[in-house]
């Protein structure tokens, strides 16, 4: 398994023998493929931050489901912002990666 | 490490996501027309009506064919949500001028994504996109042309009704 990147409080992995992607959310981890990496990147992608500090979403608290509904996780603001980070480093380094294979 | 990215999807993933942007503006495009097509209807414009219904199955046909390709080409391709559609208009000149705007906008998207493709090297879309781009180019020459009837015949009195019988005449 290669790490590909890490935040405070994820962690991304490739594995190359079952072709798969792991997120370690840490007090969970899952395994996706790359369709379902890329469905969970659209849904850090809509998640609308600036809600969180406007008042329309005044909870701060994003509901994320992943892989046709297998997953469900409740994250705060702080951990959304770390999330959207995270997703950006993740796709960066599968980028360098392409660069250099 | 294996490039399962490169493994999985043919194109840039950022362009992936610039055309799925593309995809909602196609479809955008295509539901603008609609309306103008209601309208031209409702004010007795056969041929502007049937004109612009045209266009809006175009406009849909020019969206499948980018949702198709992100999904051959192993991306997610995503069904866009449209609102925000004007029905209201003051004249059949207006309809056009905003067609006219409105596929200088389209035009200028694709480019967009062609310059980008060009900077990520991704020629697999930039290639596809070349279609657009002479696509765009026609779109642009059929509606300048029905600009064009309303600076040569006018609406005054029955010029609105024989303007828009030209109107099939603008397609080359």
């Amino acid at each position: 398994m290669n790490l590909l990147f890490q935040s405070r409080y994820y962690t991304s992995y490739q594995s190359d023998r079952d072709r798969k992607f792991l997120f370690d959310f840490g007090h969970k981890t899952i395994e996706l493929s790359f369709c379902q990496l890329l469905a969970f990147r659209q849904n850090v992608h809509k998640m609308n931050l600036e809600a969180h500090f406007t008042g329309d979403n005044k909870h701060g608290i994003e509901i994320l489901v992943l892989c046709n509904k297998e997953h469900i996780f409740i994250l705060d603001t702080h951990q959304v912002v770390d999330l959207k980070e995270f997703m950006k480093g993740t796709f960066a380094m599968l980028e360098l990666n392409s660069l250099v294979v | 490490m294996k490039d399962l990215v490169r493994q999985k999807l043919g194109i840039h993933v950022e362009i992936m996501d610039l055309l799925n942007e593309q995809i909602k503006k196609e479809a955008h495009s295509s539901s603008i027309y609609l309306a103008m097509a209601s309208w031209c209807d409702h004010n007795g414009l056969d041929y502007s009506a049937a004109f612009f219904y045209e266009q809006a199955e175009e406009e849909r046909e020019h969206m499948m064919k980018i949702f198709k390709f992100i999904n051959d080409n192993g991306g997610t391709a995503y069904s866009p949500e449209v609102t925000g559609i004007n029905h209201d208009f003051d004249s059949l000149e207006e309809i056009f001028e905003t067609a006219l705007d409105q596929e200088i906008s389209i035009t200028k998207s694709i480019h967009n994504i062609v310059f980008r493709c060009r900077k990520v090297q991704d020629l697999t879309t930039e290639v596809f996109l070349q279609w657009f781009v002479q696509e765009q180019m026609e779109e642009e020459q059929t509606i300048r042309r029905a600009l064009e009837l309303f600076d040569l015949m006018g609406t005054e009195g029955l010029g609105l009704k024989l303007l828009d019988e030209r109107i099939p005449g603008i397609r080359k």
